[in-house]
């Protein structure tokens, strides 16, 4: 198995292992049986930074096209709203993280998944894609970002 | 001291916010050793039900009220009147401190006359929402909620009606705990399951029934005197907000909404506010009408029917409605276009 990429957001190491699949949404994708795990990527999260509060606009079962608006995330740094990171089906979403949204960031590749999907894979990029997707929009990312901050 | 007694309501913030938490603790803390003032906490305003214990507690109070909550001070006085719990809009002196500045032209910019078609059986007594986001210190709140005190007290005076009875049934003044004896914190604390639904600002509603046409869930319908209401508001479709943006008096709030004029903001508010990482998140900007058409058509979809695009219920004054000017999340937003997600 390949080692996992580290992407330098300043100093700041966002590890992204190898074993998982991205989406350009910033989070990653581990298949399992019959569905696509998500969970936001250590670079949402170091965006973010700890998650207050987590809340869901769809249910588990609901078709799901691809940028649909899923749900809403508060952080100490920033609000945001959700988006389904290719079409498919909801499965299931991981009811601990709505209860206490910390696992994100303790456990971000982990505890933290957010929910599951019935969808197709092969629309996900490999860690070295995601990797070159994140330098090529490193500069516009930090541009927009110290404009807001 | 006066037997005029003020109600304090602190409405808790949903979720796990310490910073949030650790404001509401120690307002409460800080209110309940004021003399005159009778503090009770219930949880997030926008969520109770008609049948929660706080939406009882609520009603239960008849005086003078001050509602500390962590939504737009429009949105909690509006959920409240629509919630029957009416009385005379408070007006607080309290300004986020953003907007100080302001304070000085305030003869310049007087305030539209209000052309909405108001509340209806307002009860003879005065509401003051103040919102928990303007500071994350609680004085600035104590000081205010101590004028307001003293400006309910002063306006009793003046009706030369001494009150007789006190309604919390305190003896002698005597400090109380947080709750009105009837309601148990316990039972005011109980967490209520979320909710979503519009919230109807009758001074700036004019009636022109757009909401109602536009909204194809039965959210929306009108009372004995053909006045819109929010008839059935647990049939609105979560996270849509799309009659807000077809109402041209932007009379309708959805105070979860996390556009702050949706949610209910005074113009020009938006300050302070959090990074928007929606676009960078994978969202995408259409103008306000082919918003709503989208949102509505996908809880259409949603329900099993037919979506029905720009065929019904479309305001016609939309066609030649310029786009409000930019606020400073547009401008993140044009940001975040150039990311070419």
């Amino acid at each position: 198995m390949s080692e996992s990429l580290t992407f330098l957001m300043g100093k700041y190491p966002a590890v992204l292992p190898a074993d998982l699949r991205y989406a350009r949404n910033h989070m990653w994708c581990r298949p399992r049986e019959g569905a696509l795990r998500f969970g936001f990527t250590s670079y949402a999260v170091r965006l973010m930074q700890d998650v207050y509060f987590l809340d869901w606009s769809v249910n588990a079962g609901d078709a799901l096209q691809h940028k649909q608006q899923i749900g809403h995330i508060e952080t100490s740094k920033a609000v945001s709203d959700l988006f389904a990171p290719l079409a498919g089906t909801l499965v299931r979403f991981n009811d601990e993280v709505l209860k206490d949204p910390s696992a994100v960031n303790v456990d971000t590749y982990g505890a933290g998944w957010l929910f599951e999907m019935a969808a197709d894979e092969s629309d996900t990029l490999s860690v070295q894609e995601y990797y070159n997707f994140l330098d090529a929009n490193w500069e516009k990312t930090q541009t927009m970002l110290k404009g807001h901050m | 001291m006066s037997h005029h007694r003020v109600t304090i309501v602190l409405s808790q913030a949903q979720g796990k916010n310490p910073a949030k938490r650790a404001l509401e603790e120690s307002l409460v803390a800080a209110l309940i050793m004021e003399p005159g003032l009778d503090v009770s906490v219930i949880p997030y305003l926008y969520d109770i039900d008609e049948e929660h214990t706080g939406r009882l507690f609520l009603e239960s109070v008849q005086g003078d009220m001050v509602v500390l909550s962590w939504l737009f001070p429009r949105a909690a006085f509006w959920l409240l009147d629509r919630d029957g719990i009416k009385g005379h809009w408070g007006e607080t002196q309290l300004k986020p401190a953003a907007d100080e500045n302001e304070d000085e032209d305030e003869t310049t910019v007087e305030p539209e006359p209000a052309k909405g078609i108001g509340a209806l059986h307002v009860a003879d007594r005065h509401i003051y929402c103040l919102d928990l986001r303007d500071f994350n210190a609680p004085d600035p709140y104590l000081v205010e909620i101590r004028r307001i005190a003293d400006e309910c007290r002063t306006r009793q005076h003046a009706k030369a009606k001494p009150v007789l009875v006190d309604l919390n049934l305190n003896l002698n003044g005597q400090a109380n705990g947080a709750s009105s004896p009837a309601f148990t914190p316990e039972q005011l604390l109980q967490t209520p399951g979320r909710r979503w639904y519009p919230v109807i600002d009758y001074s700036r509603c004019t009636n022109c029934l757009e909401c109602l046409d536009f909204c194809l869930f039965g959210v929306y319908g009108v009372d004995q005197f053909d006045r819109i209401v929010t008839e059935n508001q647990d049939q609105c479709k979560k996270g849509c907000p799309a009659c807000s943006r077809v109402c041209p008096e932007h009379a309708i709030m959805f105070p979860e909404y996390k556009t702050p004029a949706i949610a209910g903001a005074p113009v020009g508010a938006i300050g302070g506010l959090k990074i928007d990482l929606s676009k960078l998140f994978g969202g995408d900007v259409k103008d306000a009408l082919a918003q709503a058409v989208d949102e509505r058509d996908r809880e259409l979809v949603a329900d099993g029917r037919q979506a029905v695009g720009m065929a019904v219920g479309i305001p016609k004054r939309q066609a030649d409605k310029p786009d409000q000017p930019k606020d400073d999340l547009d401008k993140l937003m044009d940001a975040l276009d150039d990311l070419n997600l």
